[in-house]
């Protein structure tokens, strides 16, 4: 009997984490649904018809076209370039000796400890020194350097892992070290690089705080931001907010649901192992 | 093997550069500039020693701040990691639909913080929101309020829109149980273990270090939190849920007074390290092992 109510309880439990998960996310696509009456009368109700209107609205009422698009093009660039640095970095760190590198790694590898939005004036300040306040080019290059630590300790674990006969083949066939590392090692990574590249679209795709800070105008604000915007601007219409987080929210789940398994691998090989 | 070594530095200089721009530059100016008072224009910077270190400790917004932080800490290591193991444990002897289980949990995760603050916003939404709209169902009117801005609720209502999404902790704990070799379980099986021991003395112990590293993560996601907080009742009502980021921010964006806003800075990086090494020795974490 005892097994018997634990086994319940157990079951219980899993289903509730399971609702509270994924209940924000069904009653917000549910509501984006419904008209801003019905919202406002009942907020848990079903929609009483299914109407697009609530994204219409959004696309009209907001330049949420703009933000998605300046979003799209920071994070796929961030990603790229923050894979491929840091692929290049890693393999010299896996792979070759030289006087001081443990010394680097060292301190390179600090990055994961310091607790970035203390550093939101200085960011700025370099930011604009440098002549990138409110470009895409300047929130590419931070969010290329947000996902340093993890980037490093990924991709270092997935080349330390790649057996060193096949760079002894490739050099002994004549290729250099530039090519050896293009045409050998990177496709040999490519687990690791999948697990690092999706890491790092999850945090560019979703960043607020330094997006908020290093921007000022529509030119280069991201999504996140697009969704305060309307709070302040649109507060009621309920419709078209509901929508504009679906929107939101959609390219996160369809990367994590494609990639999940490499997700919660480069989570383990990130953070457990290694 | 002979590898040119020409190329060590080409294949190491962006890394190193992002690094020096965006991590170690601007770290020195954290330290740098709290011993100044800054406002608004670099030229008319003087120095003013700990100037700015007096003040936070003559600040009760500062220890407003201050205790919220470390109480969302505490509450995020403890009861949110403790949440996320306990799934972990349910989830490892792999029941029935455990994979949909791990994915659903995630899925708050991985959504960005932002969409989070807005659905939580109409959740706690006065007139409309779920919360509400069940109490008056449920005929409760009295009990309904503005959740997120009343004085008595708002601590609590700001907590509920991340301690119960423990799916990062869960994906990890689970991938280090999944690991376990079976034979240590075996073993506890034949000396007579019941299944709820050889959860607790057997298969916990063997997690001390991952379940280590998602306490770090979750004091190190609080410290730093931002974002949740700013949308949804940015910091109010008063100070009520300010935490040091949010203070750092009205300090630099509504005053312009940089030097301090930096001391307020530098103080969010030495709780970092200090948390980190509070939680690495309790459980004896070798700091290498993440």
């Amino acid at each position: 009997m005892k097994k018997y109510t634990l086994c319940v309880l157990k079951y219980l439990l899993l289903v509730i984490c399971v609702c509270v998960a994924l209940f924000p996310i069904v009653w917000v696509f549910m509501s984006s649904f419904k008209t801003n009456a019905e919202i406002l009368a009942n907020g848990v109700s079903l929609p009483k018809s299914f109407s697009l209107k609530g994204y219409q609205d959004a696309l009209t009422i907001s330049p949420i076209l703009r933000y998605f698009g300046n979003s799209v093009v920071i994070t796929v660039c961030s990603t790229g370039f923050n894979v491929l640095f840091l692929a290049m970095a890693a393999y010299v760190f896996a792979r070759c000796t030289f006087s001081g590198k443990n010394l680097l790694y060292f301190i390179l590898s600090l990055s994961l400890v310091i607790p970035m939005t203390a550093l939101l004036h200085p960011v700025y300040g370099v930011i604009l020194k440098i002549g990138l306040y409110d470009t895409k080019a300047g929130l590419i290059l931070v969010y290329t350097a947000l996902n340093l630590p993890m980037s490093l300790l990924i991709l270092r674990g997935t080349f330390l892992s790649v057996p060193k006969a096949l760079e002894e083949a490739a050099y002994v066939d004549g290729a250099n070290f530039v090519r050896t590392f293009f045409q050998i090692m990177l496709p040999c990574a490519k687990g690791g690089l999948t697990s690092a590249a999706v890491l790092a679209f999850l945090n560019s795709w979703n960043e607020f705080t330094f997006a908020l800070v290093l921007t000022s105008g529509q030119k280069a604000r991201t999504l996140p931001l697009s969704l305060s915007y309307f709070t302040a601007q649109f507060s009621f219409n309920y419709t078209a907010l509901f929508a504009a987080v679906t929107i939101a929210v959609f390219p996160s789940i369809a990367v994590f649901a494609i990639f999940q398994e490499q997700v919660v691998s480069s989570l383990t090989t990130g953070a457990v192992k290694e | 093997m002979k590898i040119n070594k020409m190329w060590i530095p080409v294949f190491l200089l962006p890394t190193v550069v992002l690094f020096l721009m965006i991590y170690a530059v601007p770290l020195v100016m954290v330290f740098a500039t709290s011993l100044f008072d800054y406002r608004l224009n670099a030229k008319d910077m003087t120095f003013i020693g700990f100037g700015n270190y007096s003040r936070l400790f003559r600040d009760p917004d500062f220890f407003q701040a201050l205790s919220n932080t470390v109480m969302w800490i505490l509450i995020q290591c403890t009861v949110h990691v403790a949440l996320g193991t306990v799934v972990a444990l349910i989830l490892y002897k792999r029941p029935k639909g455990w994979k949909f289980v791990r994915t659903a949990y995630m899925v708050p995760n991985i959504i960005s913080n932002a969409a989070i603050a807005m659905i939580f916003l109409n959740i706690f939404n006065p007139q409309f929101g779920v919360i509400n709209s069940v109490l008056k169902a449920a005929r409760l009117e009295h009990l309904t309020r503005n959740w997120l801005m009343d004085s008595r609720t708002s601590f609590v209502s700001v907590t509920l829109i991340w301690v119960l999404f423990a799916g990062y902790t869960t994906t990890l704990v689970l991938a280090q149980a999944l690991s376990i070799d079976d034979t240590i379980i075996e073993a506890a099986k034949v000396d007579g273990a019941s299944p709820f021991q050889r959860d607790i003395f057997v298969v916990l112990p063997l997690l001390k270090k991952v379940i280590g590293t998602t306490m770090v993560m979750a004091a190190t996601y609080m410290l730093q939190m931002f974002d949740l907080i700013y949308i949804t009742t940015n910091g109010g009502p008063g100070k009520a849920t300010t935490n040091l980021p949010l203070l750092l921010y009205s300090v630099y964006k509504g005053e312009n007074n940089y030097g301090y806003a930096n001391a307020i800075g530098v103080c969010i990086v030495v709780i970092g390290i200090g948390a980190m090494a509070l939680i690495n020795k309790a459980l004896k974490v070798n700091q290498e092992e993440y």
